[in-house]
């Protein structure tokens, strides 16, 4: 046996705090800084939490509390079956089996994620509404039309389920694809039927990835508002809304704010509980193609038609819906002011991703270089912010900054200097919210291209006498791109779909894409709001296929 | 040069080593090969001197200066050291040409330089091709000739030929250390196979769950060995425990430790001469046949069981066998 510590001073306190000194330099100072400062806004939500609630907090606690929580739990439980059962089917079938438009369907079932949730609302709202399309359609066939009332927390649940659950079959089908093949054929050698195979093995194997999916949708179904608010039905982040612009609360929003943090932290460790007691899925990644089955005519058109329904309900259908309304509205809503709106909402979409992914760079590399080993875990809390709802850091960023500006003109105001507010309700209070929320949409890509690289690419030129900053620019930036470049992307999408986060902190005079769709929708004008929501399917559709065949090419 | 002193790393804190206590030194123009196996800490010492890991305790003084100890670290790329990885580490996007260039540009006449080290190599006509153009072993001779331009005074290889096959080895590992004997640079060569140690190193290092085992020239290392596990690195080797010894009829010191190599076991010793002091009779379980010699798995009286060669392809059932007592090892475990 070998005898661990035989000297016994290497770790002694002093030894540690003598390599602490040796160790540390700039770039731990830098990433913590970074981290701090992407961390701010919850940071002061727990701050201000120490100032009390407001006045309506007891009235809030007894009427309303009760209704944001079953609510919440309500669309928590169906979303969470809706999204296992439309995700994890489709993403079995499409890697399992061969049927025909397996390929199309395939790229297809990602597209409900280019509409944003508060979008697919607004189109069934008007397919199932009273007078709405399915209405016509029915009686023009002379039928007697049933209503289904979809304005409600079910019809919610439903809509939800339908524009998020690709985040399921996105990270299903991955696991399908290139860890299960081996096991599989394990399972065939053995005499497994195929259902069988899936229940016994395949799902219980593929449960951390589901799960990892289940997770991002569960926190946008938390952090969604347009549809919720459209649909009236009471969640936090209507709460939220309502305490800051109804009641003018912030002490209220911000109570709220952190029983939504406490709610998502859960979530969280529910989903580190559920990976850490399956070890066996980070098995390396096994390079043989799964091996997709041909089965009879009848059940191939069972199969196209499972996994066209998600396609249909989630993609075609509202994008249906919307081009309709567009059609009848095109006249009145197209003008130079839309136009400038959408070249507002592409300009500050773009602006955002680079800072965005610039953010995401100097935390990837900076704890890179860190030579204290704590940094890399340091790093990782900075990218928490995707699990925020933007409604909650929006709070948590216009309360410190309203401070802020208010000292600044106090300060200036001595000087005579009349400033005004420099920061809270312009533009860079905009950008610093988005880097927070979606730095972890830049982080992820770039960090697995960039694990890609062999670390001893980098080092080789450190031997060589170059420095951390010119083997950067000069070898890792070069090596990493695509990576960066797909990050660009995301960011950008994510930044056109974005609403609630946008509706608290935009300047008053300047509105996005998605701003105008729901300001549309709010007026009781949800045809006009269908040629906006076209625009963000469209800038978004383009790079998600654009995407998808890179990471089906990789 | 290179001086390293108790030198330790742990990936754990402490809760087990992959280095510990390390010390040893090389002197200018030494080629000195580490041989253990993996897990042994060769690339944690190897990482440790380029800069590229920090030391737990310990200190490496290259040059007479200091590079790391508890409270210096001078950043690997101040080092001027040349290290060649195993993997080559060539910069994918950049060209034959580039790469070699790449860790001198401040030098003033580098183009000529660079050039020169192609030339050394042996592949002056392909500086405009890029690394994925060329095979494995014009990849090493790059990475050698990149490794060597900036002149460094201690010049690392890890592992460089265990990416290839055993022919293609032999050949490229004489013509690396050809091309590095024309430089006359220190050399510190990590393997984990001794053929390549015992064939281009004048010392050899042997590490064992992170600690130095022994560091001897090549030939006493095979004469006289430390340890069982350096005796059985180079060449299979049996311990001489009290069955063995009760068959041969040899008591020796039950305080060492002895053991004797399979190849100085002698079949059928020709007339009982003075060669073998020590002599028993064994069955013969098995014969495997390798080519011109044979592999015989014997059964002593004791009931041991022994491995031995032989050329003669007459056995019988029972064959009788020795060795001299001063072909065994004697280690103090």
């Amino acid at each position: 046996m070998k005898q661990a510590g035989s000297n016994s001073e290497t770790f002694s306190l002093k030894s540690r705090i003598k390599r602490f000194l040796r160790d540390n330099n700039r770039w731990s100072v830098f990433t913590l800084a970074i981290v701090l400062f992407l961390a701010l806004p919850i940071i002061f939500i727990g701050v201000e939490l120490f100032a009390g609630p407001g006045e309506t907090w007891s009235h809030i606690v007894k009427y309303l509390l009760p209704e944001y929580i079953l609510n919440s739990l309500f669309l928590v439980f169906f979303c969470s079956v809706l999204v296992l059962v439309f995700g994890v089917s489709s993403a079995w079938f499409v890697s399992r089996f061969e049927f025909p438009m397996r390929r199309q369907l395939e790229w297809l079932l990602i597209l409900p994620l280019a509409i944003p949730s508060y979008i697919v609302g607004y189109a069934y709202a008007g397919i199932f509404d009273y007078g709405g399309t399915l209405d016509l359609l029915f009686r023009q066939w002379n039928i007697e039309f049933i209503r289904v009332d979809i304005m409600n927390r079910a019809g919610l649940a439903f809509v939800l389920s339908i524009s998020l659950f690709p985040y399921v079959y996105v990270s299903a089908r991955a696991f399908f694809l290139n860890q299960a093949n081996n096991l599989l054929e394990a399972s065939k050698m053995l005499g497994v039927s195929e259902r069988k195979t899936f229940f016994k093995l395949m799902l219980p194997l593929a449960r951390p990835a589901i799960v990892a999916g289940l997770v991002l949708v569960l926190m946008e179904v938390l952090n969604d508002y347009g549809a919720a608010k459209y649909y009236g039905v009471n969640t936090f982040t209507t709460g939220i809304f309502r305490s800051w612009f109804s009641l003018e609360e912030p002490e209220t929003a911000v109570y709220l704010s952190a029983l939504l943090i406490i709610i998502i932290f859960a979530l969280i460790l529910f989903e580190k509980w559920q990976v850490r007691k399956i070890k066996f899925s980070s098995s390396k990644s096994n390079s043989t193609q799964i091996q997709r089955k041909e089965s009879s005519g009848v059940q191939k058109g069972l199969i196209f038609i499972m996994v066209f329904i998600p396609v249909f309900l989630g993609f075609v259908l509202p994008v249906a819906q919307l081009l309709y309304w567009a059609f009848l509205t095109a006249t009145t809503v197209f003008d130079l002011q839309f136009l400038f709106v959408s070249l507002q909402s592409f300009g500050i979409a773009i602006i955002s991703a680079f800072i965005t992914v610039f953010f995401a760079l100097l935390l990837i590399y900076f704890s890179k270089w860190s030579a204290l080993r704590f940094i890399k875990n340091v790093a990782r809390v900075g990218v928490l912010g995707y699990a925020i709802p933007g409604a909650v850091i929006a709070i948590g960023i216009m309360i410190p900054t309203i401070a802020l500006d208010k000292w600044i003109i106090d300060v200036l105001g001595q000087f005579g200097v009349d400033s005004g507010l420099i920061i809270n309700g312009t533009l860079i209070a905009l950008f610093y919210a988005y880097a927070v929320r979606f730095l972890a949409v830049a982080y992820n890509p770039i960090e697995s291209t960039s694990l890609k690289v062999s670390s001893s690419i980098p080092d080789s030129s450190k031997v060589l006498g170059v420095g951390n900053l010119k083997t950067f620019f000069k070898i890792e930036f070069p090596l990493i791109k695509t990576g960066v470049f797909s990050a660009v992307i995301l960011v950008f999408i994510d930044v056109m779909k974005e609403l609630p986060l946008t509706l608290i902190l935009k300047p008053y005079d300047i509105d996005t894409l998605a701003v105008k769709a729901y300001e549309y929708a709010s007026d009781e004008m949800v045809m006009e709001a269908s040629i906006p929501s076209l625009f963000i399917i469209f800038t978004a559709m383009v790079p998600v296929i654009f995407l998808n065949k890179l990471l089906i090419k990789k | 040069m290179l001086k390293i002193d108790s030198l330790s790393k742990s990936f754990d804190k402490g809760k087990s080593y992959a280095l510990e206590n390390v010390t040893f030194d090389l002197k200018v123009g030494d080629v000195c090969a580490i041989v253990g196996e993996s897990g042994s800490g060769k690339t944690t010492l190897v990482r440790l001197i380029a800069g590229l890991e920090r030391p737990d305790s310990g200190s490496i003084l290259l040059d007479g200066r200091t590079i790391a100890s508890m409270n210096k670290f001078v950043q690997p790329e101040k080092r001027k050291i040349g290290l060649v990885f195993q993997e080559y580490a060539l910069f994918p996007h950049l060209t034959i040409l580039d790469n070699v260039l790449y860790g001198i540009s401040k030098l003033k006449n580098k183009k000529n330089r660079a050039q020169e080290m192609l030339d050394l190599v042996g592949l002056s006509e392909m500086g405009k091709r890029y690394p994925h153009q060329l095979s494995g072993g014009q990849q090493q001779r790059v990475a050698l000739a990149r490794a060597l331009a900036p002149e460094p005074s201690l010049l690392i290889l890890d592992e460089p030929f265990s990416n290839l096959d055993s022919m293609l080895r032999t050949q490229l590992r004489n013509e690396v250390f050809d091309i590095i004997k024309k430089t006359d640079v220190t050399v510190l060569f990590v393997t984990h196979d001794t053929q390549d140690a015992l064939s281009v190193a004048d010392e050899i290092l042997i590490l064992q769950h992170g600690k130095v085992v022994q560091k001897d020239a090549a030939a006493n290392l095979y004469v006289k060995p430390n340890t069982l596990y350096v005796a059985s690195l180079f060449g299979n080797t049996v311990r001489i425990n009290k069955n063995i010894q009760s068959a041969f009829h040899c008591p020796l010191n039950e305080e060492c430790c002895h053991a004797i190599r399979n190849e100085k076991i002698k079949v059928n010793p020709a007339a009982m001469d003075s060669d073998c002091d020590y002599i028993t009779n064994a069955q013969v379980m098995k014969k495997i046949v390798l080519g011109d010699s044979i592999q015989l798995l014997l059964k002593l009286d004791s009931g041991e069981q022994l491995t031995v060669m032989t050329q003669d392809t007459n056995i019988a059932d029972t064959i009788t066998i020795g060795f001299n007592s001063k072909d065994i090892l004697q280690f103090n475990e």
